[in-house]
């Protein structure tokens, strides 16, 4: 069993790594993306929460973006740039299907976004007692 | 069997019955019909339509014969007290049954001649609970378990787990029962519970079956089932328990048990382990790859000592506690070590070539490689000695450099000798900085993914890195198992617990065969209890409603088990393909979760675990309320009893 990508399937799977590389670049065998703009159009957060939602971004990613392991990548808080995740939605080069204009529209995406943007960071790993004790230098 | 006419005649007692008990049945019984009823046994009573059951003293005044006519009514030395003697002669100490009229004889042996222990009867509500605790049970302890079915209806019920214990490679003893003999049947029910291929049902996913009509040769036989199901590549073996053998007297008083030796598993061939050993010394980067490797302790002691004389990196599948998390060479995580790799020594991979390839989930599917092309590819497995194959388990076919057939735990000695005589002063030379390495890409990756672990630390649903945290914080200084796997909760547990006893994991699923999670848990949580440790298992919910009833089986048998229900309220692995396929025809993703949730109503599963006596905790949806709901689980869990805890969490 191919244990790291087999059961990744599913919505806006954005990996990290692939995020940067398809940051002005295109999937292999298709055309490039429409230019991106550089900055977020205004998106409404209440809009955005439901249709991350109702999209199913959270099937993946989880409903605060958090994301996990064999699943979507984390994207929020702190999401990564508009023009990477509004390229990135259409034409992903990982497991993350396409969000065509056709079923999800660019003024949805802002209001989606505009909801990451909001998701606040919480505390560091290091200020979370109960993850103190995890072994870090190995045997 | 040649069958004996002794004047206890299991047969004849059936016509019995129904010539004198079924009056109104028997009022209707064409002559020629009970004419053949009872041409075997002419001492019979007459039929009298209506007639009450005659008992044993009437039968012996009437017909002035005593002793024969009251034994037959009676059975002694019955045919079942040998079998069970089979059972314990090998080494049984339990085996799961849900009742069935088929085995009744067996069932009786079990618990009036055998004592009810070694083996001992675990009660199941449905036949596939019988096999997947059989399962799980194999797992950890180290040896198979026996499950007793209905032959048809049973068996039917109990194919699903039989499968994914053949797919996990898991030996497990089935017995059926049947009765062979059309002419003994009863008229109904029998004939519907009966086969004549008793087998067929299951033969394409299990090792061997067989049918034996003698009690000699059911001795054999099982003798015989035991040994090819644990013999690697292991798997599930049936042998059939006929009825009337079962319930018959054994004529034989001094019918011997087989002798029974356990079968050494097989050996690669040392010449190609001494190759392989000078192309892991030699090469720049070689790395190794476990699935199914290590069956026991020593499986895993090996392949430590094998790592750190060569200082390379391990990487765990999962399904087998192959290597400890917390050792610097464990490389589980590290997706670069594929592509960096010379050498890859693959042992027990089942799907060598999804290590190697993949075909990407997109409309046109097509073939990559993950792999440089000049990179060498071994390949040690019992897999290349499986004999048959309808079902396609064995994955894609990939020919490696070397393929070489044998049991890998068996042969890591070996490799072990052939490496530490290859190696030169000028290799060992290089481990230290080696070590260094993979020390430092160790603790890299162990931060990263506490920093994922710990975002959303406060989310309602729960994170699965809060929670798993939160259940490992309270059992950590504990000796337990965990019994479950762990890929839904992203892999938490192999990332970042310390985990470095074989006991410390046991899960693998086999075939993703839906409901396998929660009686494979029970299974091995009863041997982890015979060895002194409670349980944990993480349970998807989705998995849990196929056979909950394994809960009943729990708390009946007292088996000290925490089952966390992570309770995303769907099949959600179904929802994200409906979700893919919505967006690969452009036409609403946002309606293709209909049919994968598990809403409206919700499941309250604590209720649900009460109603089957067992402690419940739950719905639990904030992340405050999870340590105390843990710990009073745990209490539970700890007084020797079953918990569940239903921790609403996001889906992954």
């Amino acid at each position: 069993m191919n244990i790291a990508t087999r059961f990744v399937s599913g919505a806006l799977v954005l990996t990290a790594a692939l995020l940067l590389a398809a940051h002005g670049a295109s999937a292999q065998g298709t055309p490039a993306a429409p230019a991106a703009a550089a900055t977020a159009p205004p998106g409404d957060v209440a809009r955005g929460k439901g249709d991350f939602m109702s999209y199913g971004c959270y099937e993946c990613h989880g409903t605060v973006g958090q994301g996990n392991f064999g699943a979507g990548a984390r994207i929020a808080p702190n999401p990564p740039p508009w023009a990477t995740v509004s390229s990135y939605v259409r034409r992903p080069r990982g497991d993350m299907p396409s969000f065509s204009l056709k079923i999800l529209s660019d003024a949805t995406l802002a209001d989606i976004y505009a909801y990451l943007k909001s998701i606040p960071a919480g505390k560091p790993g290091s200020q979370i007692p109960l993850l103190n004790s995890t072994t870090m230098t190995p045997k | 069997m040649a069958k004996k006419n002794s004047g206890v005649d299991r047969r004849g007692f059936l016509a019995g019955i129904a010539a004198g008990g079924a009056g109104a049945a028997a009022a209707s019984v064409a002559p020629a019909a009970v004419a053949a009823a009872t041409e075997t046994q002419p001492a019979a009573t007459p039929v009298v339509p209506g007639a009450a059951l005659p008992g044993p003293r009437l039968v012996a005044q009437e017909t002035g014969n005593p002793a024969a006519e009251i034994d037959r009514w009676h059975v002694h030395n019955a045919g079942s007290d040998y079998m069970v003697d089979c059972l314990k002669h090998v080494g049984y100490d339990y085996i799961t049954c849900m009742p069935g009229s088929t085995f009744r004889g067996l069932q009786e042996s079990i618990t009036n001649y055998g004592g009810n222990s070694k083996p001992e009867l675990l009660s199941c509500v449905h036949e596939e609970i019988s096999s997947g605790i059989a399962m799980g049970y194999a797992q950890m302890a180290g040896k198979p378990m026996a499950i007793i079915v209905h032959n048809t209806v049973g068996l039917q019920h109990a194919s699903m787990n039989i499968y994914n214990a053949y797919a996990a490679r898991v030996p497990m003893l089935i017995l059926v029962g049947n009765i062979a003999d059309g002419a003994t049947r009863r008229p109904g029910v029998e004939w519907y519970h009966t086969a004549t291929d008793v087998a067929a049902i299951v033969r394409g996913f299990i090792k061997y079956d067989s049918a034996p009509m003698s009690l000699q040769s059911f001795g054999e036989e099982v003798m015989k089932a035991n040994s090819l199901a644990t013999t690697p590549l292991m798997g599930p073996a049936l042998v059939m328990v006929d009825a009337d053998l079962a319930e018959m007297p054994n004529d034989q008083k001094q019918l011997p048990l087989p002798k029974y030796v356990p079968v050494r598993p097989p050996v690669a061939d040392p010449a190609a382990l001494a190759d392989v050993a000078k192309l892991l010394v030699n090469a720049q980067f070689p790395i190794i790859v476990a699935d199914r490797c290590a069956r026991t302790a020593n499986g895993m002691t090996l392949l430590v000592q094998l790592a750190e004389a060569l200082e390379i990196p391990v990487v765990d599948y999962g399904n087998r506690m192959n290597f400890p998390t917390n050792h610097h060479l464990n490389g589980s995580f590290d997706r670069t070590l594929l592509g960096k790799a010379d050498v890859v020594l693959g042992l027990e991979l089942t799907d060598l070539f999804g290590l190697v390839g993949d075909v990407p989930d997109f409309p046109v599917r097509s073939t990559v490689m993950r792999i440089k092309p000049t990179t060498t590819v071994i390949s040690i497995n019992a897999l290349y000695l499986q004999g048959s194959g309808n079902y396609q388990d064995q994955q894609r076919f990939f020919n490696p450099t070397m393929p070489i057939a044998g049991d890998s735990e068996a042969s890591l000695p070996y490799l072990l000798d052939a490496v530490n005589r290859a190696m030169t002063s000028e290799r060992r030379a290089q481990n230290p900085a080696r070590a260094a390495a993979f020390v430092d890409s160790f603790s890299k990756r162990r931060v990263a993914d506490l920093t994922l672990a710990s975002t959303s630390w406060d989310a309602s649903p729960i994170t699965v890195g809060r929670w798993v945290a939160e259940i490992y914080n309270q059992i950590k200084n504990d000796d337990f198992s965990l019994v479950s796997g762990t890929f839904y909760q992203g892999q938490y547990p192999n990332r970042l617990w310390d985990l470095d006893k074989y006991h410390h994991i046991s899960s693998d699923g086999g075939a993703f065969g839906v409901g396998e999670g929660l009686p494979s848990a029970i299974g091995a949580a009863i041997a982890a209890r015979d060895q002194g440790r409670y349980s944990v298992n993480f349970n998807g919910d989705g998995d849990f409603m196929v056979a909950p009833g394994s809960l009943w089986t729990a708390s009946h048998h007292k088996i000290p088990l925490l089952t966390v229900v992570h309770n995303n309220r769907a099949w959600h692995q179904e929802t994200m393909h409906l979700q893919r396929m919505a967006s690969r025809r452009e036409r609403g993703p946002e309606k293709a979760r209909t049919g994968t949730l598990i809403t409206d109503p919700n499941i309250d599963y604590a209720k649900f675990a009460q109603s089957m006596g067992v402690y419940g905790e739950g719905p639990i949806s904030q992340p405050d309320q999870l340590a105390p709901a843990i710990a009073r689980a745990l209490k539970v869990v700890k007084s020797g009893l079953p918990a569940v805890i239903d921790i609403v969490s996001q889906p992954r």
